[in-house]
């Protein structure tokens, strides 16, 4: 394909992330953008709620003909939850993608830590014995190339990537792929509004033909967070007030340290002595990372860091599997998120039976999960053996999740200006209301594909075109000079070669391209009423033209014909009519105007002689 | 039914069928037709209607759907496909008009929610469901339903499209099937009406002047052949190849891609006389007729092909080796090396190709190398293989990448531009490489080939994906240089390689990119594991630096790293390259290795490297490596100690394994030879000396495993079972006669494991004498535990009965924030 064939293909998005036959739903995240014939998929994501292959997208989809890995120019991962990265081990490994993936520094070091804390779950809890290993979990993050904020990085020759601040967590980035002039703009999931240790999402007015985002909240304007967090402490007070324990299931890279953070500040205000614990050992890995990755943080921490780090945390200790069985209140944090194995679902065991104590789900639960049974209030659970575990402990749900509600989303399509925008990663109904308010607000097509549709933009390219020097230099002989604001017509002739285009002086294109110049002439017969000789007749064009061309110069030559600038125009006697003689006016394609005027003039017929 | 899920059922049915209740997520209903398939498999769909009402109460709610949602509707299209798939069931509800109100011209079309895709992907599903018996194909020859399938394959969602053709082809070989109990009706016009219909639909499609048409027919072929070998193909192609041909007769051959897979499907088919069909020749002039890029899937398609005649297969490989032969010639002094193409017609398109544009170059060059890799690895592979002048022109690719090329031609000279640095070809070629070390080449080549590694991986501008895969091709050139029978040893220019190859790769150890240090390792591993007991190989490691680099490595900052340092490390102390062999210092490096390795066990707070420290302890204590039998007790009892405070599961199951094959070893395994069972009873004594279960309880190695029963995470607890089984064969003679208390106590295994943990004989667990602790053994229910840990911890949560009651329960409770992920 030549470079003016990928230059004017149009932008083509299309998610295909989800299950086949699954309609709206908020699961993985995969969405395949061909942009100016380069295609790349953005995001790898999984769906927790299958545990079959429907978990994976199928790959199949991408491309009918040849390899993944020669039709895919590259992978981008917004961010480490893993409905945006947990199917790149498999994708990469097991499918056989070999190309380059493309992610922030943080989301590098954190996605191998949620992937392996997967894979252990998926192999502990459900005995899967055909997923993907440790080993290609290392493999595939082998092949991932670290960007930095703001850091145009160039894919290859055409293709560039950059990457902007999302929020929602540590090293989430927004992302602008942009191929000559055109660009896309896609969001993952971000955050409009700061929290505690995370700052707002930012983009700067790139102005993308198309700008892809997420639209979780697409109707909603979340309520105070202030609110939210009262509300949490409240109930953490309380529970441990009247000796209780409190358990909250997190994932253990995330909002965790949130939590953390919010809990910790709280402590020390109230002058608190009650254990926090974080049970999984992951707690110096996590400080590890948002130590090292500071600059990821919110600006409030990065100010405080030399003083106080926020992740050293004074109340939040290390959690050892004994302190389970301790009298009087503690409240800890155990993985996995869903109460669906290890730890957290081995100290809900323990602690359910006594209504003194508290589980605090902070997320959301897949079906199946004994956090999702009682999320919905299930209280008499079945457990392995028969055996009936009545829940008397206190059950509540707090939604920490950062993504930006319908106020957010708005205001980045304000700051970015995009050409069109497309909705993903949200329910039908709710992105239908977005989609005209987007609609209504910015004046740009808004587009809302279901899972498997492809949506093509149309888009109007510019193409570089070089000029030679030998050209300008006559340009500014004639005192034009050259004006950053004001469009100029420029003649020359445009040399495609080596797929780039040059606009060179016809000489020029002539001796590079070793090709012979040929003179194009147009001829017109113009007949005339006139009896008089050939002779006479050219001789009284010749007056006739001299007299209305006053500004050219109008030749008559010794041969009878009569040239103005280039035009020729002879006489001649017509074949079968003596009192008609034939005009043959000839002129060079330069010339195309001044020879369309005269045979229109000569058609007009000449003036009277004087009798 | 479950009678349980049967209660349930009445009260489900009804949240469904209710509009102003919001159902749960696309998984709940995903899971409840898996369910329901599941079930009919065994039971009379039929009888299950008659029996619970409620089921057709929510199919017959769907004729009114302006109530239901999307989702739901979409749910219930599929339910009654599947229903209908039984004959006697589709009867019935064929009697109460239900198909037809949905899958009829009237039905879902009619309803406002066909726009959503999730419903047309309903009804698809539910009809290829419902597809199963000769009175289906009645239905659907009736129904009108298949005129829609056929607008359905143009449909705008992909799956959507793709599913309308897959049920195109399944409706056909339906029709097929029934209709073909004889010989095949040698007249397409003959055939069942809905396999006609489909028939001159696709004829239609194909001599259509629209590309989506032409591949949407030709995708449905594709699927056809590849899925029905029946006779009826046979008279399917002898009607429809003609308008297959004219394709080719287009200028541009539309849907080229299609086309060619529908060429081979054709030919891989075992009913077809493909030679007498005039396939063959079709390929042929396809192969000629395409651009290189194009060509190549099919050359490589028609290799693969079990009888294709040879000047066919001479022909696609040509096709193949073009892009090739054309760097060889533009990088060689005339007159061309030998061996490969030679200038043929194809070589100059090729050219052009090449040289059209940098994405066009990388991308010939990259699935050429591609397919060659994937057809050397085929018995199809063609004889003879052109091994030397591939492995030129593989040589020359990575030199054009690298720069180092010395182009000879024009042509030469852009390819240069092109390629250089190049990581896409580069890695392509490096992957080629390593599979032609499969093949013998003379020594000249293989010197040749060992320059390119070196050069690629000494190379600053390498980056760390191709460093990995020149170190794999390495690595497989080393395997398999000179290889002679019975003799792994290296073959002395491997060692002069290693020579040079030794100081590049100390300078990887160093990188600053944790990649190319990891790469670097896994190699070092895979090297002393294949030669690490070979003299010179010793001799030109100790020579270098490699051993104290890897060693250092043990603290690098990442954990991958560190664990992959920890498997080198191993790797040299198991062969005795820690330091020089004759130097003092060699023992003291091998006792500081152990104390290392043990403090990376109890303080790295990573799994990975403690992971990689338990599989060298294994390996070591398997072996009998000297550190290991110097004091086992001692070191088993520290890995024990730590293992049993790790939070990592897998490292704690990995201990368990440790503490298998310690047992093993001391209890005696005939074929084991294991020098620390000197002061242990004989090695092949059936039961062991008490003097060993005293070590057992001092280790603790009993304490160990009787909490890694009760383990949070399941496979430690199997493990520990496992274990313990073992040990309560092998005790079982040693105790005498059983007594009557000693039979498996019917209590939880936890139950009775607190008893003894909570000091009921006075005693606490640890400090127990070796008969206390074959008492609790024997008083464990291990058989019960074990079959209950083989199914997996969530077996009780994907049962249908809990599927049914999340459902139910979250019937109201549904709030915005449902919509959460993370």
């Amino acid at each position: 394909m030549d470079a003016c064939d990928v230059r004017s293909s149009p932008v083509r998005v299309q998610p295909f992330s989800f299950y086949k036959w699954a309609g709206q739903d908020v699961g993985r995240s995969c969405i395949l953008v061909s942009i100016s014939g380069k295609n790349v998929m953005l995001d790898c994501g999984m769906h927790m709620g299958y545990n079959d292959d429907r978990r994976f997208p199928d790959f199949s989809y991408i491309t009918q003909s040849g390899r993944l890995t020669d039709f895919l120019d590259c992978v981008i991962i917004s961010h480490f939850h893993l409905d945006h990265c947990g199917a790149l081990p498999y994708f990469s490994e097991m499918v056989g993608y070999d190309g380059p993936i493309y992610m922030t520094h943080p989301t590098q070091a954190i996605c191998p830590i949620l992937l392996e804390d997967y894979r252990k779950i998926a192999v502990d809890k459900k005995g899967e014995a055909n997923f993907f290993t440790s080993q290609m979990i290392k493999d595939c993050m082998k092949k991932v190339v670290a960007v930095h904020l703001h850091q145009t990085v160039q894919v290859d020759d055409e293709l560039e990537i950059k990457a902007y601040y999302a929020g929602h967590v540590l090293g989430a980035a927004m992302f602008q792929i942009k191929v000559g002039s055109e660009s896309v703009v896609y969001t993952g999931d971000y955050n409009m509004t700061p929290d505690r240790h995370l700052g707002a999402a930012w983009i700067d007015k790139c102005r993308p033909n198309l700008l892809i985002t997420e639209s979780t909240y697409a109707t909603t304007i979340r309520d105070s967070k202030r609110c939210r967090e009262r509300d949490f402490l409240k109930k953490v007070h309380e529970t441990v007030e009247r000796g209780g324990k409190v358990l909250i299931p997190v994932f253990a890279l995330g909002r965790a340290q949130e939590l953390c953070i919010l809990l910790e500040t709280f402590w020390e205000r109230m002058n608190l002595k009650v254990p926090i614990y974080f049970s999984t050992g992951l707690t110096e890995k996590a400080n590890h990372y948002y130590k090292l990755f500071i600059t990821w943080t919110n600006q409030k921490i990065r100010k405080t860091f030399v003083q106080r780090n926020m992740f050293e945390f004074k109340h939040i200790k290390a959690f050892d599997r004994a302190f389970a069985d301790n009298p009087g209140p503690m409240v800890v944090f155990a993985t996995p998120g869903m109460l669906h194995a290890g730890q957290s679902l081995q100290i809900f065991r323990k602690w359910a039976g006594n209504e003194k104590n508290m589980v605090i789900m902070p997320g959301y639960c897949v079906q199946g999960t004994v956090g999702h049974k009682i999320l919905s209030g299930q209280r008499k659970l079945e457990m392995e053996g028969r055996q009936v575990l009545e829940v008397k402990m206190q059950v509540e749900y707090m939604s920490f999740s950062a993504h930006a509600d319908a106020k957010g989303i708005m205001q980045l399509v304000g700051q970015a200006e995009p050409e069109s925008v497309l909705l993903v990663h949200g329910e039908a109904k709710k992105m239908e209301f977005l989609r005209q308010k987007i609609e209504q607000e910015f004046r740009v097509s808004c587009y809302m594909p279901a899972n498997g549709e492809t949506v093509t933009l149309p888009t109007s390219p510019s193409i570089p075109v070089g000029i030679s020097l030998g050209l300008l230099k006559r340009e500014m002989v004639q005192g034009l000079l050259p004006e950053a604001k004001k469009p100029r017509l420029l003649h020359g002739t445009l040399i495609m070669k080596d797929s780039s285009f040059r606009l060179v002086s016809s000489e020029q294109a002539l001796k590079e391209l070793g090709l012979a110049e040929h003179q194009l002439r147009f001829t017109c017969r113009v007949h005339l009423q006139d009896t008089r000789k050939e002779q006479e007749t050219a001789l009284r064009v010749y007056s006739h033209l001299k007299s209305t061309l006053k500004d050219h110069c109008v030749q008559h030559l010794p041969d009878g014909s009569v040239t103005v600038e280039s035009i020729l125009i002879q006489a001649a006697a017509h074949s079968e009519d003596p009192g008609t003689k034939v005009l043959l006016v000839s002129w060079t394609y330069q010339d195309e105007e001044l020879g369309s005027f005269l045979t229109a003039l000569l058609k007009n017929g000449l003036p009277q002689a004087p009798s | 039914m479950d009678p349980e899920c049967s209660r349930l059922l009445p009260a489900l049915c009804a949240v469904l069928t209710d509009p102003r209740q919001l159902v749960a997520d696309d998984t709940c209903l995903e899971k409840l037709l898996d369910w329901f398939k599941t079930v009919m498999e065994t039971e009379s769909s039929l009888h299950l209607l008659q029996d619970h009402p409620c089921l057709m109460e929510l199919l017959s709610h769907v004729l009114k759907p302006q109530d239901m949602s999307p989702r739901v509707l979409s749910f219930a299209l599929r339910l009654v496909g599947i229903f209908a798939g039984q004959e006697d069931c589709f009867q019935y509800l064929q009697q109460g008009e239900l198909l037809l109100g949905l899958f009829g011209e009237t039905g879902a079309l009619s309803w406002a929610s066909w726009n959503v895709p999730s419903v047309r992907s309903g009804w698809i599903q539910g009809l290829c469901s419902l597809a199963h018996h000769p009175s289906a194909l009645h239905f659907l020859a009736d129904s009108g339903a298949v005129d829609t399938i056929f607008s359905l394959q143009g449909d705008p969602s992909l799956f959507v499209a793709s599913a309308a053709s897959q049920l195109l082809v399944h409706i056909l070989a339906l029709a097929m099937q029934g209709g073909a109990s004889g010989s095949p009706i040698s007249e397409a016009a003959a055939w069942p009406v809905c396999a006609q219909k489909i028939v001159n639909h696709m004829e239609e499609s194909l001599h259509s002047k629209a590309t989506p048409q032409v591949t949407q027919a030709l995708n449905v072929l594709t699927t056809t052949f590849g899925r029905c070998h029946s006779p009826w193909t046979g008279v399917l192609w002898g009607r429809l190849s003609p308008p297959v041909a004219c394709l080719f007769e287009r200028d541009p051959i539309p849907a080229v891609h299609s086309l060619m897979d529908l060429l081979l499907s054709v030919a891989r088919s075992p009913v077809l006389n493909v030679a007498a069909c005039g396939l063959w020749e079709m390929l042929a002039q396809t192969l000629s007729r395409l651009s290189p890029a194009q060509a190549g899937p099919l050359a490589l398609g028609t290799l693969k092909l079990q009888h294709c005649p040879q000047e066919l297969r001479t022909q696609a490989f040509g096709v193949l080796l073009q892009p090739l032969a054309c760097i060889l010639k533009a990088t060689t002094q005339a007159p061309g090396p030998p061996g490969l193409l030679d200038g043929s017609a194809g070589s100059l398109l090729t050219v052009d190709a090449l040289l059209s544009s940098k994405s066009a170059c990388v991308g010939l060059l990259c699935q050429t190398l591609a397919h060659l890799e994937e057809l050397q690895m085929l018995p199809q592979c063609p004889c003879p293989w052109p091994q030397m002048p591939l492995l030129r022109a593989t040589v020359t690719i990575l030199r054009l990448c690298d720069g180092s090329a010395d182009p000879s031609s024009s042509v030469g000279g852009r390819l240069c531009g092109t390629l250089g640095g190049c990581v896409r070809v580069q890695r392509a070629a490096l992957d080629f490489l390593g599979t032609l070390s499969q093949g013998m080449s003379p020594l000249e080549l293989v010197l040749e080939v060992f320059a390119a590694l070196l050069k690629t991986l000494e190379s600053p501008e390498s980056s760390p994906t191709v460093l990995k895969k020149a170190f794999q091709a390495t690595l497989r050139w080393l395997q398999n240089s000179h290889k002679t029978p019975n003799c792994s040893d290296l073959s002395p220019d491997a060692l002069l390689f290693l020579g040079e190859l030794f100081p590049i790769l100390q300078k990887r150890l160093c990188s600053p990119c944790w990649e190319v240090r990891d790469s670097a390792l896994e190699f070092l591993t895979h090297l002393i594991r294949h030669w690490g007991g070979q003299a010179d190989f010793r001799e030109a490691l100790h020579s270098s630096e490699v051993p104290t680099l890897a060693r250092q490595l043990l603290q690098d900052p990442e954990s991958y790293v560190r664990a992959s340092a920890v498997g080198a490390a191993g790797q040299l102390s198991s062969r005795g390259l820690q330091a020089a062999p004759t130097s003092p210092e060699n023992r003291q490096a091998q006792q500081g290795l152990l104390m290392d390795l043990m403090h990376i066990l109890s303080t790295d707070s990573e799994g990975f490297p403690r992971r990689a420290v338990l599989r060298v302890f294994t390996e070591w204590l398997r072996d009998g490596h000297a550190d290991v039998i110097r004091d086992t007790e001692w070191f088993v009892a520290t890995v024990l100690q730590a293992v049993s405070r790790d939070l990592d599961w897998e490292v704690r199951m990995q201990g368990l394994e440790l503490a298998h094959v310690f047992l093993i070893q001391a209890m005696g395994q005939p074929s084991l030879h294991c020098p620390y069972t000197v002061g242990l009873p004989e090695a092949t004594s059936p039961s062991p000396h008490p003097e060993f279960l005293q070590t057992l309880c001092r280790l603790p190695l009993f304490e160990f495993a009787f909490c890694a029963l009760l383990d949070c995470d399941r496979p430690v607890a199997q493990k520990a079972c496992d274990l313990l089984l073992f040990l309560r064969d092998k005790t079982a003679p040693c105790s005498g006669p059983q007594e009557a208390g000693d039979s498996p106590n019917s209590d939880s295994v936890e139950a009775v494991l607190q008893r003894w943990r909570d000091g009921e004989l006075g005693q606490p667990l640890g400090d127990l004498e070796p008969e206390a602790m074959l008492a609790i053994l024997r008083s464990l229910d291990l058989e019960g535990l074990q079959g209950k840990l083989a199914k997996s911890s969530d077996h009780v949560e994907k049962s249908p009965q809990s599927l049914l009651q999340d459902m139910l329960a979250t019937v109201g409770i549904l709030e915005e924030n449902e919509a959460d992920c993370y």
